[in-house]
């Protein structure tokens, strides 16, 4: 049976057909989308309806050839110029840059590898190639995994609605924590080769690998391992497997190079995108069945809570940008005439960390979890070997580890360590309150520096959060007492309106210190109407 | 104690579909452990020994060095 009765309009795309189908959508000739008409739509009278995904409709304001034919078959089943939105110009899905965008399996906007000739994907041809050959001078060895295994073995080609290269490997080891500890020894290595990372879980993480253009391509790695008769490899599989189906590895052409699969390639694609693994679905999505997600999960996960949204804030250039020093760092100012240090958890843009280097001209460490947040003052510091930004995970402790040596070094005491909307951006799952309490007793031991934590506590109707990007209101409690479980000594609590506007959101300054006698916890000088800080 | 003899003891669905909730938490919180290991093992054996044993000269480019294979 056909599909029939197409028809496209700002809502979405229209079409009947009795059986599923896979669509690819192309805007003047070029694929951005794909969708499974059934799984993906609304029934309505008329067929379905598969409405255009948010990450799409920023641009829907024009015209465009638009068309659809079933994936893997060219014959087009509906070709119409299409006007959609009110502008008069053609449509075009692209960055600021003009590099053409598409959607990938879960709609996240991506530059795919349509496109893109030979030159473009030859440094991350030659990036699979130094990363398979560092991983086996670390005794490692690396092969194709995912997509691009699919897309070597399929036709020698990298996907073209893929956006990425995985890569893989199966460890020596069984246990979790072994997994992990090579995990990060293998990414260590990489860093010391020059390549820059992201780590994902325990067992995986990310290369960035800058395309000839100066775009940046993703390289993932994914750990693996042979437990109780189970193959498992980050972060979709778990399933009855044999060391031999996997070694000693073969050889497939990617992009003209040979590099390692699997042994048995049949076997590990059908772990991967089930039994019909030949038959290509650019909208597949893993289907992970939730006991593999549970393991892989609890070994693994959770140092990545809330990590796309501010990924997502990052990427808007205008976010947070301009206006001067927050409220908040006068008020820290006013009651620290004389640090010794300053430190900025959450940082963002910078501007607190630059403004109490001006006022008081010591010694500063911002910390962020994205390096694009901060990047344009760290470049006006980086002449002043007294600053700097380092990349931060709260979730992660040896991130903790690494600030508290350095602050050992060269940050003195006392040192003023602030967090402003750090555990309001980050969802409760991830604990941010314990972290960040862990973190101020590290940096603040034996009296050595003092918390200042402003957070969201009261989410009201001015917009505030909504401009800020907050994801949740925090009960003063729930930070007191994280504090004080981590031996804090609370100086300070006031809740501040943030304007005087009936509805106005409320957040709340909490200071906290260490005090050397150890004594302290629990005790309280301060109060909700203001008090010593 | 089986779960057939649970149910002829007269404990209902619901107090065994709560019994089993817990023990999948217990075992996340297990499993959680694993991540923790690994990150105190690494802090300790590619930071905090080399920190102490190490010249210390080197311990700012050691320590910045450690940071930025995070």
């Amino acid at each position: 049976m056909p599909v029939t009765d197409v028809r496209v309009d700002d809502e979405g795309i229209h079409a009947r057909s009795a059986r599923e189908v896979i669509l690819d959508v192309c805007f003047d000739g070029r694929r951005i989308w794909s969708f499974w008409l059934h799984r993906d739509g609304e029934a309505r009278e008329d067929g379905h309806l598969v409405a255009w995904p948010d990450s799409l409709r920023a641009f829907l304001d024009g015209s465009t050839r638009l068309s659809l034919n079933e994936h893997g078959d060219p014959t087009l089943v509906y070709d119409e110029e299409v006007r959609l939105g009110t502008a008069a110009g053609r449509i075009a899905v692209a960055d600021r840059h003009g590099n053409p965008l598409a959607l990938d399996k879960d709609n996240r906007r991506v530059k795919t590898f349509a496109g893109r000739s030979a030159e473009h994907v030859a440094p991350l041809m030659e990036a699979i190639d130094e990363v398979i050959t560092g991983l086996g001078k670390v005794g490692i060895e690396g092969f194709l995994a995912y997509g691009t295994l699919l897309g070597a073995v399929r036709g020698g080609r990298l996907i073209g609605h893929d956006s990425d290269a995985d890569l893989g490997y199966v460890s020596g080891h069984t246990e979790p924590a072994d997994v992990m500890l090579e995990s990060f020894r293998i990414q260590r290595d990489l860093a010391t080769l020059g390549y820059r990372t992201t780590r994902y879980s325990g067992a995986a993480f990310k290369i960035l690998v800058p395309e000839s253009d100066g775009s940046l391509r993703g390289l993932d790695v994914f750990g693996g391992f042979m437990r109780e008769g189970q193959l498992h490899l980050m972060g979709e599989i778990r399933a009855p497997f044999q060391r031999d189906w996997i070694f000693p590895l073969g050889t497939a052409t990617l992009e003209g190079r040979a590099f390692p699969v699997p042994a048995d390639v049949d076997r590990f694609l059908s772990v991967t995108y089930g039994p019909s693994w030949r038959v290509p679905d650019p909208a597949y999505k893993f289907e992970t069945p939730r006991s593999t997600t549970r393991r892989l999960s609890g070994w693994f996960r959770g140092i990545r809570t809330s990590r796309k949204d501010w990924d997502r804030a990052y990427a808007t250039g205008s976010f947070d940008r301009g206006g001067g020093p927050s409220d908040f760092v006068r008020w820290i100012a006013g009651q620290e005439p004389d640090p010794g240090s300053f430190v900025d958890v959450g940082c963002g843009r910078g501007r607190d960390l630059a403004a109490m280097v001006q006022w008081r001209g010591v010694p500063a460490l911002g910390l962020d979890i994205h390096e694009r947040s901060f990047r344009r003052q760290a470049a006006q510091h980086a002449e002043n070997a007294a600053v700097r930004f380092w990349t931060f995970n709260l979730l992660e402790r040896r991130h903790h580890g690494a600030v508290a040596a350095y602050t050992g070094l060269a940050l003195p005491a006392r040192r003023v360590v602030a967090a402003r909307h750090l555990v309001d951006s980050i969802a409760a799952d991830g604990e941010p309150t314990a972290r960040l309490a862990e973190l101020g007793a590290a940096l603040g031991q034996g009296g050595s520096g003092r918390l200042y934590a402003e957070f969201l506590t009261g989410w009201g109707h001015d917009g505030y959060p909504e401009r800020l990007r907050l994801l949740r209101a925090v009960p003063a409690e729930e930070v007191e007492g994280a504090l004080r479980a981590a031996g804090a000594r609370i100086r300070h609590r006031e809740l501040v309106p943030v304007s005087a506007e009936p509805g106005a959101s409320v957040t709340c300054r909490i200071v906290a210190d260490w005090p050397s006698d150890g004594l302290s916890a629990g005790s309280s000088t301060g109060s909700s109407t203001g008090g010593e800080a | 104690m089986s779960i057939k003899d649970r149910l002829s003891r007269g404990e209902s669905r619901g107090d065994l579909e709560r019994r089993v909730a817990e023990l999948e938490a217990e075992v996340q919180e297990c499993r959680n452990v694993n991540l923790r290991v690994a990150e105190l093992t690494d802090l300790v054996t590619q930071l905090l020994v080399p920190l102490a044993s190490g010249d210390q000269e080197k311990v700012r480019e050691l320590v910045e060095g450690y940071h930025a294979g995070l």
